[in-house]
């Protein structure tokens, strides 16, 4: 101002005075640009740091991602569901933005009243930025937890895993975690496919994913299951098991093993006797195996189908003496040593094939290794990988190795599907791309002579009582009653039963493995060899899902004559 | 001139402050009615699957096989059995038809050439 008086009171300008207020506006504009260019540099270092600072979206160890991760639904053949995801709300709370622990502890206690006061005061106070109360959590819950209406209290859906059919498929769906994660079966070897992968690299979030297709029938799963449960009560067996195959594709229609648990239930699955028996146990599966010595006889050319051996004596090794349980000692043709399922019968014919080359045989039908199958439980058979005399003799009817079922009825799917091996699966897989895989095992001819010796046991050996139940469905197969080991020795009176099959056989199909655990006789008047169980079983399950497999009954005793190979008729 | 420019500006300021504060409302509007959609949408497809897995659960053989077993005696019904299925060849051919009546329908023809119909003697006879 004095300088504004002094400029209009003296209108002389001093060059000097110019100068120095020309310095003083530039000394002003460059400490404004210093001031303004601070500034900029405070806002530039506030964004780099806020840049840099990596959110913690992580929910107490586990990403949020990861927790609302999704899963495909799991369908049946025909698209019935097995498994789908349901979203449920979870309850967490961020207990720093919690304002009275008590009011909110009592507000939560009274909608959830399994949670306790205390645990409830511990999980609410402090000074975390998450943590979970309840997970999933009925929507009526969530409802009643928003009306109280809590501060630092929310939900975030999750996805739940629910399967509809309950225990019945158990053994091949498997279970996953309350994360979602797969922990046994068919969920626990998609998570090991791709399903890990999709969900690591943020695909699998939420949104709907491409159902997975099972080849299991849910309506033949069903039946099995029932019959297979009706066996436990009917024979007051410890367990029970069975699956069943499509000879032409490998599919897996049916795999049932009880007890079994409730997929919906996690912790159930870990109980130690509710393992899948169908392809983590191993057994000795008794005289089913005479299919199987017979075809690597009749395959190998020393051996055909109207051959008589000496079956008059029992077979000594040393102190040994192998007999047959249904003695006949006589003379017995081939197809009358398998229909009365001599023993010493089978033991010439494997001898007259030769040890080694049976032991041979073994390994082409996959009995050296686990059966490449999708299921995660699986166990290694236990074969002698060199027979002695009377280990194979033992090993002809059954006894001396343990296979699972799965490997029987993958075996008798090759004898009956004109010798071609097809790996099984649990996936979808069609005949054509099947036929890629096949491997020839035996020759169509044997294949055609086995077939005749499984339906001649089904009309006239021990598996007559099958037949009864499923008249009309052509269905051929072999008992097996193999004594139990129990504490190192054979124990007589506990019996493993088993009966392997084939339907219909004069175009066979299908394929099924039955297995009974220490069954008592019916009543009686009836008897604890493998026909009176097993053998009844696989009648009665056949009887029921022939319709539903498109398979008509015929009676006519022309497709049965048909079965006998031209040198017997 | 000067003047004129700074009430022009002042002016256009004031009108941008306006519409930057409508703009921000509204905004704030859209990403309310978003996420209450956003909310809505989660909590259908929470209740459709829940509804899917209500029909996969109702749907199952599991579940109707006991349903049928339950009301079996009321129905009637009963697992089917091998005799009652049938095929086309089992059906019996259809019976040769009879030899015609030739002296029935000469007498007819007669009648008819002769004009009376004896189709219409019924009504005739009323």
């Amino acid at each position: 101002m004095a300088m504004a008086t002094l400029d209009t009171a003296q209108p002389i300008s001093l060059k000097g005075g110019r100068l120095a207020r020309g310095n003083l506006t530039r000394a002003r504009i460059r400490w404004l640009m210093l001031a303004l260019g601070l500034i900029f540099l405070v806002v530039c270092g506030r964004l780099v740091q806020l840049g840099a600072v990596i959110a913690d979206t992580a929910i107490e160890g586990v990403e949020r991602d990861v927790i609302t991760a999704s899963r495909p639904p799991i369908l049946d053949r025909n698209g019935l569901e097995l498994a789908v995801d349901i979203r449920v709300p979870s309850l967490y709370a961020e207990p720093r933005r919690i304002v009275d622990v008590e009011e909110a502890a009592a507000a939560i206690h009274n909608v959830l009243p399994d949670l306790s006061i205390e645990f409830l005061r511990r999980r609410l106070s402090g000074d975390k930025g998450f943590v979970w109360i309840k997970r999933e959590l009925t929507p009526s819950v969530q409802d009643a937890i928003m009306r109280a209406g809590i501060p630092g209290i929310d939900f975030i859906t999750e996805s739940k895993r629910f399967y509809p059919s309950g225990p019945e498929a158990s053994h091949i769906l498997g279970a996953v975690n309350v994360d979602n994660q797969g922990m046994a079966g068919i969920e626990q070897h998609m998570d090991r496919e791709d399903l890990a992968l999709l969900q690591s690299i943020g695909l699998a979030r939420g949104q709907e994913l491409t159902p997975v297709n099972l080849s299991i029938d849910l309506r033949v799963q069903h039946i099995m299951h029932e019959q297979l449960a009706d066996s436990l009560k009917r024979y007051q067996a410890v367990a029970a098991a069975g699956v069943m195959l499509d000879i032409k594709t490998g599919e897996v229609l049916a795999l049932v093993s009880l007890p079994d648990f409730d997929p919906n239930d996690p912790k159930s699955a870990l109980e130690k006797d509710s393992f899948n028996r169908v392809t983590k146990g191993i057994f000795e599966l008794g005289s089913t195996f005479k299919t199987v010595t017979l075809a690597a006889a009749l395959d190998s050319g020393k051996v055909s189908i109207n051959d008589r051996f000496d079956a008059r004596y029992g077979v000594r090794f040393g102190r040994f003496t192998i007999d047959d349980f249904h003695g006949k000692h006589t003379i017995m043709s081939v197809s009358d040593i398998y229909k009365y399922s001599s023993n010493i019968g089978t033991i010439k014919i494997m001898q007259a094939l030769g040890k080694d080359e049976f032991r041979a045989f073994l390994t082409r039908v996959g009995f050296d290794k686990r059966v490449p199958f999708e299921l995660p439980e699986m166990r290694s058979p236990s074969v002698p990988a060199k027979f002695s005399e009377v280990v194979a003799a033992t090993a002809s009817f059954g006894h001396g190795l343990s296979v699972s079922p799965l490997h029987m009825a993958v075996a008798v799917a090759a004898f009956v599907n004109d010798g071609n091996y097809i790996t099984p699966t649990i996936y979808h897989r069609s005949v054509e791309d099947a036929k890629k895989l096949y491997v020839p095992v035996i020759t169509q001819k044997t294949s055609a002579d086995i077939r005749y010796l499984m339906r001649l046991n089904a009309l006239e050996g021990s598996g007559s009582r099958m037949n009864k139940e499923a008249d009309g469905y052509r269905v051929g197969g072999k008992t097996g009653t193999a004594e139990k080991v129990v504490a190192g020795r054979y124990a007589n009176g506990t019996n493993l039963n088993v009966f392997a099959s084939a339907f219909p056989l004069d175009n066979p199909r299908y394929t099924m493995v039955i297995l009974v655990d220490e069954p008592k006789a019916e009543n009686a008047q009836s008897g604890t060899t493998a026909g009176w169980n097993a053998g009844e079983v696989t009648g009665r399950i056949v009887q029921r899902i022939a319709p539903m497999l498109g398979i008509a009954p015929d009676f006519s005793e022309a497709l049965d004559t048909g079965l006998v190979p031209p040198e017997l008729r | 001139m000067m003047r004129v420019i700074n009430a022009i500006l002042m002016v256009t300021s004031v009108l941008v402050l306006i519409a930057v504060y409508l703009l921000k409302f509204s905004v704030e509007d859209t990403a309310a009615r978003k996420s209450g959609l956003q909310a809505k949408i989660e909590r259908q497809t929470a209740e459709l699957s829940l509804l899917k897995a209500d029909w996969a659960l109702l749907n199952q053989p599991g579940h109707v096989g006991p349903v049928i077993t339950r009301h079996a005696e009321v129905l009637e019904l009963a697992p089917i059995k091998q005799v009652q299925f049938g095929s086309f060849t089992g059906l019996p051919m259809r019976p040769a038809p009879a030899e015609p009546d030739i002296e029935a329908l000469d007498q007819l023809f007669e009648s008819l050439d002769s004009g009376v119909d004896p189709a219409g003697a019924p009504l005739g006879g009323n």
